[in-house]
């Protein structure tokens, strides 16, 4: 590939990335994507789930889906002004402001940890991940979506400087730090050409 | 914020529990108030019913 085609290509991704990214874009992460990634969590009826990063409530909204109990975290009230217009501000989530770094949560909360198109934010993924461990209940299971690393080099360059990007390999070194098992991973596209989604699934140990 | 939460949440720093200080409710919904920290003394506003559990180091930061 070309130098011109690189840049090319590069650009279109720091266009999306700057203008896409605040909220979770349907060209990377759309409905189909979200529906498949629920669908491998099986969460039963009832059961306490927490959305970290809940921004727009595209995520809690599908985590609805399957129960009543979802509780949504992020850092920005502005984000979720959104959210709220969608589900009520007291009535159908809990909302809070907090760090997904430092969880306001005691240990063995929630019965899933979901959060979708927020990990690239988070200077410390590591130490986010150790909170979803501390505050999952033992041998339940956390989601993580997050951006797979581009594989042309221009799209690499483009993708160190601005935020995080993981390929499995990654993912599964982040994981097993943060004290996971059965960890699984999932590339998810919305079109051919598009970024890739890196779904990861992992277990809390007993 | 639901009373009830008091038993899910707690202080980000440490992780102690945290007391509740109502100044405005609307039955079980707290719509304003404070939370502090028994252990190191944090307080963490509830501000139109939304607890603001952010450590004080983001708090200014992440108000955009």
């Amino acid at each position: 590939m070309g130098v011109l085609e690189n840049k090319a290509r590069a650009r279109l991704f720091y266009k999306y990335l700057s203008k896409v990214y605040d909220t979770i874009n349907p060209f990377i992460w759309n409905d189909e994507m979200r529906d498949e990634a629920l669908s491998l969590l099986d969460i039963p009826e009832g059961a306490r789930v927490l959305d970290v990063g809940c921004g727009t409530g595209f995520a809690t909204e599908g985590l609805l889906r399957y129960t009543d109990n979802v509780h949504g975290l992020d850092q920005s009230i502005h984000q979720m002004e959104k959210a709220f217009e969608k589900f009520g501000k007291h009535d159908r989530v809990r909302f809070y402001r907090g760090d997904a770094e430092r969880l306001p949560f005691q240990d063995n909360s929630f019965d899933v940890v979901w959060s979708s198109g927020s990990i690239e934010y988070w200077p410390n993924p590591v130490d986010a991940l150790e909170e979803f461990r501390r505050v999952v209940k033992p041998g339940n299971k956390v989601l993580v979506v997050g951006p797979d690393y581009p594989r042309s080099s221009a799209m690499q360059a483009v993708a160190d400087s601005i935020m995080l990007f993981y390929d499995a390999d990654e993912a599964d070194r982040m994981f097993e730090e943060a004290g996971f098992v059965d960890i699984e991973h999932h590339i998810q596209q919305a079109y051919p050409g598009s970024p890739k989604a890196i779904t990861t699934i992992a277990r809390a140990p007993e | 914020m639901k009373e009830s939460l008091m038993d899910v949440i707690c202080c980000p720093i440490d992780k102690s529990d945290l007391e509740l200080t109502v100044d405005e409710r609307d039955d079980e919904e707290i719509i304003a108030g404070t939370l502090t920290c028994t252990e190191c003394g944090e307080t963490y506003p509830i501000e139109d019913g939304i607890p603001n559990l952010l450590p004080p180091d983001m708090r200014d930061e992440a108000t955009a």
